[in-house]
């Protein structure tokens, strides 16, 4: 689970986020929702401990990413907006780096880099280096980093970029299998109809601040819209800055 | 802490050891460098000087025919006596000849009268290049003046040692020797930019690479501190570097082999026990050079930026080691404060064979390492701000 209290982060004159709070919890999908610009890397940046907020918490299961980030690092598996790989390993050694790093050791990695290689149906290229890869395959490969050692939350910041329509299904499928384990899974994207069909839980940001928070059909509710697109424009339309 | 930091340590250097371009650098290129150089400077001043010693004084004598027993002479004592040019104080000046003899026409008259009998040498005391066939023609000249003289006196019936109070024997370790002493001062120069070269890739692939290629945010969220990332990345520079080092100071030492050093009796004594002496003094500065690389290295935005400002460190070893051979000092001991400069004077030291100071080994291994991990100290500041990504 993770719970974010109240952040705010200035960059220079910049106010990138406003008192955002929210929680993400086990076993659920939330998708955070929000136009370029609006707040979602920093948000994601700041649990993942790259980035301090000036104000606020965040907690990560029971770390804080202040006074114990390496303890919230442990329980998370982060792929970031920019997620490259080692082109001179293969895509074995770079899973493989990850676990190492991420305390993983002997027979307990190899099996779950096995686990992860089929799981991600990787085979075909699981010991190749990683220099040739398509998109595709860099992502999977990215996302068998995040998750070899077995985060309890995985942060995922636009993981469908670049995807085409069968890699981008195989995604949420493996997505839907992450959290059907019972983990809490955040995940960003400014697309709607990514988050519309994956997500249980919405929080729209824009700005820097959250718009609207809640089931898909929660939103529909509170802003009178049937049609999730219209609702997000409706939202977002509402903080009045939208140029 | 520690097998994080092992972990973080092995994948850079197995990552790098893929890499053709450094590893050319930190095996081929960085190691051979120094020693090619040492060589072939080496085998130009030793074959100049057997040349000059063994071949004929080429010299153009105007009016052999007026004193055909010098020109005897000068033939029997390896000369090759060529026709005069016309104008011979013409063809010194343009360079076709460095000296050239003029016999002039009452040459015989003033010989056979017992008279000082005139002979000009045209030449050019300023240009460098010719004293050595000018000083090897009034040698001759001079030995068969003195002959002759000894011949008169005989005839008068006078000891013709009495004509020789003064027997100069010149015995000329100059030339060869110091021009090997200026190459020694490169040396250590190259020894310390083995160890630049060596670290110079990783430490822009381990940190502005890193950035580059979009890897360095995704390592930071793994559960390991920064510190230990930037120690496990400086570790790797700093064996590139000393592995660089160490090949560079095993090639020039093999080098010694294949250099003709009983045909002279200079040598640079750069054997085994040298070679130890200088790694060992040298490698600190690895330390000191894989740190100050990876900090620049970390304020660049890209690969290329970095490889700019980078190149820039090449020339500062160069400032403390180029001074040293303008104006040579004494080792002292302020220069052990200054690392480079203080490798530089202490492996100069090893390699004349004159006895190290301990004391100033020591300064010189604690100031660099001191500077080197300050250094580390300042990366590992540079990579806890969030700056760092850029």
């Amino acid at each position: 689970m993770i719970t974010v209290h109240n952040i705010s982060k200035h960059f220079g004159t910049v106010q990138a986020l406003q008192s955002v709070d929210f929680t993400a919890a086990d076993g659920r999908i939330t998708g955070l929702l929000g136009p370029n610009g609006a707040g979602k890397s920093t948000t994601l940046r700041i649990i993942s401990t790259v980035l301090k907020p000036d104000s606020g918490s965040v907690l990560v299961d029971h770390s804080d990413v202040l006074t114990d980030s390496l303890g919230a690092r442990m329980q998370l598996g982060v792929l970031p907006h920019a997620s490259g790989l080692y082109p001179r390993l293969t895509a074995i050694e770079n899973i493989r780096y990850y676990g190492e790093l991420n305390g993983l050791e002997g027979a307990d990695l190899s099996s779950r880099i096995d686990e992860l290689v089929t799981l991600l149906e990787m085979q075909e290229f699981a010991k190749r280096p990683a220099k040739g890869f398509s998109q595709g395959q860099r992502i999977k490969v990215a996302l068998a980093r995040v998750l070899v050692h077995r985060p309890r939350n995985v942060v995922l910041d636009e993981p469908t970029n670049g995807l085409d329509v069968m890699a981008t299904r195989a995604l949420r499928a493996i997505i839907r299998r992450i959290r059907d384990a019972g983990h809490c899974v955040l995940f960003s994207s400014h697309v709607m109809q990514e988050i519309a069909a994956l997500c249980d839980d919405i929080i729209i940001i824009a700005h820097g601040r959250i718009m609207a928070r809640g089931t898909p059909d929660e939103i529909r509710q509170q802003t009178g819209e049937n049609d999730l697109e219209e609702a997000f424009v409706k939202v977002v339309g509402e903080a009045g800055v939208t140029p | 802490m520690m097998r994080k930091l092992w972990i973080v340590f092995r994948k850079e250097v197995v990552d790098n050891l893929r890499d053709r371009r450094t590893l050319l650098t930190v095996l081929v290129f960085g190691p051979l460098f120094g020693p090619l150089l040492y060589l072939g400077l080496m085998n130009v001043i030793i074959n100049k000087q057997l040349a000059d010693m063994d071949q004929p004084l080429k010299l153009p004598v105007q009016g052999a025919r007026y004193a055909p027993n010098l020109v005897d002479y000068l033939k029997q004592h390896n000369t090759d006596i060529q026709p005069a040019p016309a104008n011979p104080e013409q063809a010194v000046k343009d360079g076709s000849a460095d000296v050239v003899l003029v016999i002039p026409k009452d040459y015989a008259t003033a010989f056979i009268a017992g008279k000082p009998a005139v002979v000009q040498l045209v030449m050019d005391q300023s240009k460098d290049s010719a004293q050595k066939n000018i000083n090897r023609t009034r040698d001759l000249l001079q030995g068969y003046s003195q002959e002759i003289a000894a011949l008169r006196l005989l005839a008068r019936g006078v000891d013709p040692s009495a004509g020789a109070p003064l027997a100069i024997e010149t015995v000329d370790i100059s030339t060869p020797q110091s021009r090997a002493v200026l190459i020694l001062g490169f040396v250590p120069y190259f020894f310390l930019f083995a160890a630049i070269i060596g670290a110079f890739y990783l430490a822009i692939d381990v940190t502005a690479g890193e950035r580059e290629r979009g890897s360095l945010e995704p390592l930071l969220t793994t559960s390991v501190a920064r510190s230990t990332l930037i120690c496990g990345k400086l570790a790797a520079v700093t064996l590139f570097s000393a592995v660089s080092l160490g090949l560079d100071v095993v090639a020039l030492a093999w080098s010694q082999g294949l250099i003709p050093a009983t045909k002279l009796n200079i040598v640079v004594d750069f054997g085994w026990h040298t070679a130890l002496a200088a790694f060992l003094l040298t490698v600190p500065f690895c330390l000191l050079i894989a740190a100050l690389l990876t900090v620049v290295a970390s304020f660049t935005r890209s690969y290329k930026e970095a490889q700019t400002w980078l190149s820039f460190i090449f020339i500062l070893p160069m400032i403390p080691v180029f001074s040293l051979i303008m104006f040579p000092a004494e080792p002292s001991l302020w220069m052990m404060w200054v690392p480079a400069l203080s490798q530089d004077v202490l492996v100069t030291t090893v390699i004349k064979g004159a006895a190290l100071n301990y004391a100033f080994v020591a300064v010189s291994v604690i100031t660099t390492l001191t500077l080197g991990l300050l250094l580390a100290w300042l990366a590992a500041w540079l990579y806890s701000r969030e700056k760092v990504l850029g």
